[in-house]
């Protein structure tokens, strides 16, 4: 399994706003671990509940495909410079 | 010994040509083998796996940095793998309202028939995607992956 990524940097510069951001994803990971444990009895429920609709199924498995998808962000990157705004995001 | 040498020497034997010949000619022989002895091996069947789909677009030459756009987007493969592979959580009921809408659109297309297996042949095929476009405006469009 890939490593997730450890950091977000997002910069977004306009003429009227300029922001920069180093978001510590390796910090923000086990506080969504403890609110996923937290918010699981509740996830199980509805996982009963949907399963005869077949929701049920992507209710389970969802968690691990998000998990998925965010770990193989790790590498991302967009550059987009304008003549105006200069919008950037990376993950590290 | 190989059998050119072989040759050469019989011949040089058979007194068809003097020494001094089969000197230049086992000197000549010794050249192009000791030649394509050094040549590189390239390696077969180890193809690099694409990790990156790269898309830039790059104002034309010359043009002022103040008015022109400039878009440099990585993605990995993986994500694009990922994402495809969200396909298989989606319900058969689903998946019957995105083909019905697909075959509306006119694209006749069965998303339940993608696999797996699929997913890694469509990435290995992305390896050899390369789109170059030069707009009217000189802009330059790049597709590729690396």
């Amino acid at each position: 399994m890939n490593r997730p990524p450890l950091l977000m940097h997002l910069r977004i510069r306009n003429p009227e706003h300029k922001f920069g951001l180093w978001l510590p994803l390796f910090l923000l990971i086990p506080i969504a671990l403890v609110v996923f444990i937290i918010l699981s009895p509740l996830i199980l429920l509805a996982v009963i509940v949907l399963w005869p609709t077949g929701w049920g199924r992507v209710a389970l498995l969802a968690p691990w495909y998000a998990w998925n998808c965010f770990c193989a962000t790790r590498g991302l990157k967009v550059d987009v410079q304008g003549p105006r705004e200069i919008v950037k995001i990376a993950f590290v | 010994m190989t059998d050119n040498q072989k040759k050469i020497l019989e011949m040089l034997a058979e007194k068809k040509i003097s020494t001094d010949e089969a000197y230049r000619l086992l000197n000549a022989l010794g050249s192009d083998e000791g030649g394509q002895k050094e040549m590189p091996k390239v390696p077969t069947g180890t193809v690099a796996k694409p990790k990156y789909l790269r898309v830039t677009v790059m104002p034309e030459e010359g043009a002022d940095p103040k008015h022109a756009d400039r878009v440099n987007i990585r993605v990995p493969m993986g994500l694009i793998r990922a994402g495809i592979k969200l396909t298989s959580l989606i319900p058969n009921d689903a998946m019957d309202k995105v083909n019905d809408a697909l075959r509306d659109k006119g694209i006749n297309f069965d998303v339940k028939s993608v696999k797996p297996e699929d997913i890694e042949e469509l990435i290995g095929a992305l390896s050899e995607l390369e789109v170059d476009v030069e707009s009217g405006r000189g802009e330059k469009v790049k597709v590729f992956v690396e």
